[in-house]
């Protein structure tokens, strides 16, 4: 199709070198964890998730001062009463505000469970890090090791640690209990970071640093380690609500944390006297409560998933 | 002669994060019957997308339809809906890919995946597809086809698996066979076996081919018209012959300029072309060659080219044919 | 008569695989000299990249000696070899998968420097850095950008700039254009053609398209399952192909022109390139080869000279 217009012979003139530019990127530059957040945003329940936490992580400290009332405060006129307007979840068997005490209980159910995954972080990266970049003598010698520790029932573990510390007297009991989780939790994540290294150790711009002249540990610090701060991400991610719900289990047993402390777990375990004597809110507040925070968890864990997944790519 | 396929102002874009990639804008060609046609042209010109679009086979979304048609037997491929592909897709127009590894079922053996496709299009009987597989396998030169058509594709090497690729596109007589590099992952003493067979094939199932490649060695072996795409758009199309002989079009020279010939004398300096491709994401808006033409004129910049017709099969999109570009430039840019 | 830059001797590299002892490269040897481009060409298993990575000590030897300024690098200490890295380095075929794609193009390219601690403020090394995007024909707009923004020809460039930060003396170029568009491989081989003039670098060619490795390589190696099967200057080569396996290869590379390519008599060869695993005794070539005799399965045919400067290993020439 011809063009209908009057073409002037200065436009068949050569263009200038300057104008046209052969090099030239026009897309904006795409940084990889602005990118990875900005896919997050899109993914409205992850999003939900994050917000829970925030809310969550805010009211752990501020929610045991809104209605006035203290923890520990017991009030034997009070006993047993179902959620009202002073009360707004009621209180249990020795008169304490539950709307005060979920709260307090929150806030060491939220650090236990982000201590222990930063712990099995710590010590997950060390050594599947190392295992990975080892020899394969030495790798192997280093998974049958963890393998065993993982094979100890992690019941067992607990129970031991606990009956051994107590009986010598020592310390914080929120310490040791994070201790013995941490004991053999460490393990998935270890296998993870192992798996990782094991594969990037072959990608080719390891081998070319290696060319250059990079030694092992240079290519683990440059190279390895911050291609795999995804999959961790993932994985930290998804191991606190596993730790919150391992310490919710052990204090519902009486194993977790001690009184006057208290956790999500403990108000459960608490609560459980109620559920036959028609005060089922005791114990169904905080379970609620666990539930969300772990969703809360789960959802953001597996947005981390989506977002950094590079064949999702929108 | 009567025309197998006829694409008219095909467009094919992509949504994405960064707003719509205009992969395909504007081609059309046609293909007739026993014809050849090889469609060269560089990473991301759309010649794949054109290839995958023609049999449908696009992730949609993100890629779209923008317009267009896509005449095969005279039916518009665009209105059909998907079960109605199906029914041709792997029988009347067929397709052989790059990587014989990944489009295999490395799960199923090979004669199970041959013997799929004319039970479903032609329904034949079990017993009847299994003969008919065998011997497709014979035609394609596997050998042993009666013992390796119980084989799984790990246990045949990567030219082997191109023939099988190569019979299971074949078994059910196409009329069409849409070839998407099909030998760049071959070894050149395997590539030279697997043309052959195909131009073998071709002869004895009377079909019309659409050849994709890279490789102007190909193009001049196989190919009787030849298709140049540049960045979604077609910049040239003519009988081989005339393309390799007087190319009308400055991306078409720097080509074929570029690719250093067995032949020549090692002296003669090989052309590049400066830069990359322009990026889809906001097509050019006068001639997409503008950015890396060393003959580029002012008009270039913003005015899409005229169609120029050299003779009947000869055609171009450029500028520097147009009558009022009276001055003949050289390949540096200078003046002859 | 000058004397070569390095000298392989006797190489071998072995793998060990779960069927047995993949022989990728088994005994090669030749001579590189100074400012000349040395090209190693053969199909896929013949082990030239193998070869390649197995010459700047990427791989830990099997076997054979590798002569640098005197010494055989497969002698040296992890100390010594550090120092000699610096002249040795190897530019690879993945433009996609050779970038750390979490690095910015300025630390990809300063990484050696990084390494070798050769520079102690920040803007001398980048100076240096966009010193060497320049020879490369890109620019300091590239230098904050991530490896996933370019193409691949420009993600190669940032490959050679690497190559080049520590101003070596020998580059292997493994497979360099082969991932690459047509139009981009003229490129690439005419920028690695201009740096060699310009810095009078020595490399080492591998690639699998002959057309190209003529283009640039002075002397040419053709490799087949492991070993050298002939070597000679480029132009007598492919003028003159003695081993049937190089004649072969050659007849198999269609030409770009329809009037010479439709009209040529080809060599055909049966079959696929055959694997290195546990290779039998004999000429490798044996199975695929028309003019097979006897002798060629029993014994291996030696490496030797058979015209000027023109060798090959076949018993029938």
């Amino acid at each position: 199709m011809k063009a209908e217009y009057n073409l002037s012979p200065d436009l068949f003139n050569v263009a200038s070198r300057e104008d046209r530019n052969a090099e030239k990127i026009h897309r904006p530059s795409i940084k990889y964890w602005p990118d990875v957040w900005r896919r997050l945003k899109m993914n409205h329940l992850a999003m939900t998730g994050l917000i829970l936490i925030i809310f969550f992580s805010i009211m752990a400290f501020v929610g045991t001062e809104i209605n006035g009332f203290k923890y520990f405060e017991q009030n034997y006129d009070l006993i047993n009463v179902h959620p009202n307007g002073v009360h707004w979840f009621g209180t249990d068997e020795l008169g304490r505000d539950l709307f005060t005490r979920v709260w307090y209980g929150t806030r060491y159910s939220l650090f236990i469970g982000i201590m222990a995954a930063l712990i099995d972080f710590l010590i997950g990266v060390l050594y599947g890090g190392i295992a990975g970049i080892t020899t394969r003598r030495v790798d192997s010698v280093m998974m049958r090791i963890a393998e065993v520790i993982y094979s100890i029932p992690y019941l067992l573990v607990v129970i031991l640690i606990s009956v051994v510390f107590t009986q010598a007297g020592q310390g914080s009991s929120l310490f040791i209990l994070i201790f013995a989780m941490t004991l053999t939790s460490w393990v998935p994540m270890a296998i993870l970071v192992r798996g990782q290294v094991l594969q990037l150790k072959e990608s080719e711009y390891a081998l070319a640093s290696e060319s250059i002249g990079g030694t092992k540990n240079w290519i683990l610090r440059k190279h390895i380690i911050p291609n795999t701060l995804g999959p961790i991400l993932v994985n930290v991610t998804l191991s606190i609500p596993r730790a919150i719900f391992a310490e919710a289990t052990l204090s519902f047993i009486g194993l977790g944390i001690q009184a006057p402390k208290s956790s999500l777990g403990a108000l459960a375990n608490d609560g459980l006297a109620g559920l036959p004597v028609g005060n089922a809110y005791q114990i169904l507040i905080p379970a609620i409560f666990i539930s969300l925070v772990m969703f809360a968890f789960n959802v953001l864990g597996d947005g981390f998933r989506d977002a950094l997944d590079p064949r999702l790519r929108k | 002669m009567e025309n197998v396929l006829e694409v008219k102002d095909l467009k094919i874009s992509f949504k994405t994060f960064f707003g719509e990639v205009e992969a395909v804008r504007g081609i059309s060609f046609k293909v007739g019957k026993e014809e050849t046609i090889a469609i060269v042209g560089e990473s991301g010109c759309g010649k794949s997308v054109t290839a995958s679009g023609i049999m449908q086979l696009l992730p949609m979304p993100p890629a779209f339809f923008k317009g267009g048609e896509i005449i095969f037997n005279g039916e518009n491929l665009l209105n059909k809906k998907e079960k109605e592909m199906q029914a041709i897709r792997g029988n009347k127009i067929s397709m052989v890919f790059q990587d014989p590894m990944t489009s295999l079922n490395p799960t199923m053996k090979i004669g199970k995946q041959i013997v799929e496709g004319l039970v479903k299009h032609h329904k034949m009987s079990a017993e009847d597809a299994h003969k008919k597989a065998i011997e497709m396998l014979e035609l394609v030169a596997v050998p042993q086809p009666g013992k390796r058509i119980n084989q799984y594709p790990h246990e045949f090497s990567g030219g082997m698996r191109q023939r099988v690729m190569i019979a299971l596109a074949m078994v059910c007589n196409p009329q069409l066979l849409i070839a998407d590099e099909p030998t760049t992952a071959l070894d050149v003493t395997v590539q030279a076996q697997i043309l052959e067979l195909m131009k073998k094939l071709q002869e004895q199932l009377e079909m019309s081919i659409i050849l994709i490649t890279h490789d102007l060695g190909i193009v001049a072996d196989m190919s009787d018209r030849v298709i140049v795409m540049y960045a979604g758009q077609i910049v040239e199309t003519g009988l081989t012959e005339e393309i390799f002989a007087s190319p009308k079009h400055p991306y078409t020279r720097k080509l074929l300029a570029s690719v250093p010939r067995l032949d020549m004398n090692k002296d003669e300096p090989l052309y590049s072309i400066d830069g990359t491709p322009p990026d889809l994401y906001i097509p050019p808006k006068g001639c997409s060659f503008y950015d890396r033409c060393t003959e580029a004129m002012k008009i270039c910049k913003d005015h899409v080219p005229d169609l120029n017709e050299h003779n009947d099969t000869h055609l171009s999109r450029c500028w520097l044919n147009h009558p009022m570009a009276q001055k003949v430039y050289s390949m540096d840019g200078g003046e002859k | 008569m000058t004397e070569p830059l390095i000298s392989a001797r006797n190489i071998k590299k072995y793998f060990d695989v779960g069927g047995g002892q993949l022989k990728a490269v088994d005994g090669i040897s030749f001579d590189i000299y100074p400012k000349e481009t040395f090209g190693l060409v053969g199909e896929s298993g013949c082990g030239k990249s193998t070869a390649g990575r197995t010459i700047v000590r990427l791989y830990e030897p099997t076997g054979g000696e590798l002569i640098f300024n005197g010494k055989n690098i497969y002698k040296l200490s992890r100390k010594e070899m550090q120092v000699v890295r610096r002249d040795f380095q190897i530019v690879f075929q993945d433009p996609y998968a050779s970038l750390n794609p979490r690095m910015t193009v300025e630390d990809i390219v300063a990484e050696p420097l990084d390494i070798h601690q050769m520079y102690k403020t920040r803007e001398e090394r980048s100076e240096r850095v966009i010193e060497l995007l320049r020879l490369v024909g890109l620019g300091d707009e590239h230098v904050l950008r991530f490896p996933h923004e370019f193409s691949g020809g420009q993600r190669q460039r940032i490959g050679i700039a690497r190559a080049l930060a520590l101003n070596p003396k020998f580059i292997v170029c493994d497979e360099p254009i082969s991932a690459l568009d047509v139009s981009i491989q003229a490129q690439v081989v005419n920028l690695l053609k201009d740096l060699q003039d310009r810095l009078g670098l020595t490399y080492m060619f591998i690639a699998h398209d002959l057309s190209m490795v003529r283009y640039i390589s002075d002397r040419v190696g053709v490799m087949y399952l492991g070993h050298m099967m002939e070597l000679a200057k480029s132009e007598e080569l492919y003028a003159n192909p003695l081993h049937p396996y190089t004649k072969a290869l050659l007849s198999a590379i269609p030409i770009p022109d329809p009037g010479i390519q439709r009209n040529r008599r080809r060599i055909m060869l049966e079959g696929d390139v055959p694997s290195p695993i546990n290779p039998k005794e004999g000429c490798r070539f044996v199975d695929r080869c028309s003019y097979a005799i006897d002798r060629c399965r029993k014994e291996t045919p030696a490496f030797v000279e058979k015209g000027t400067n023109h060798f090959a290993a076949c018993h029938i020439i």
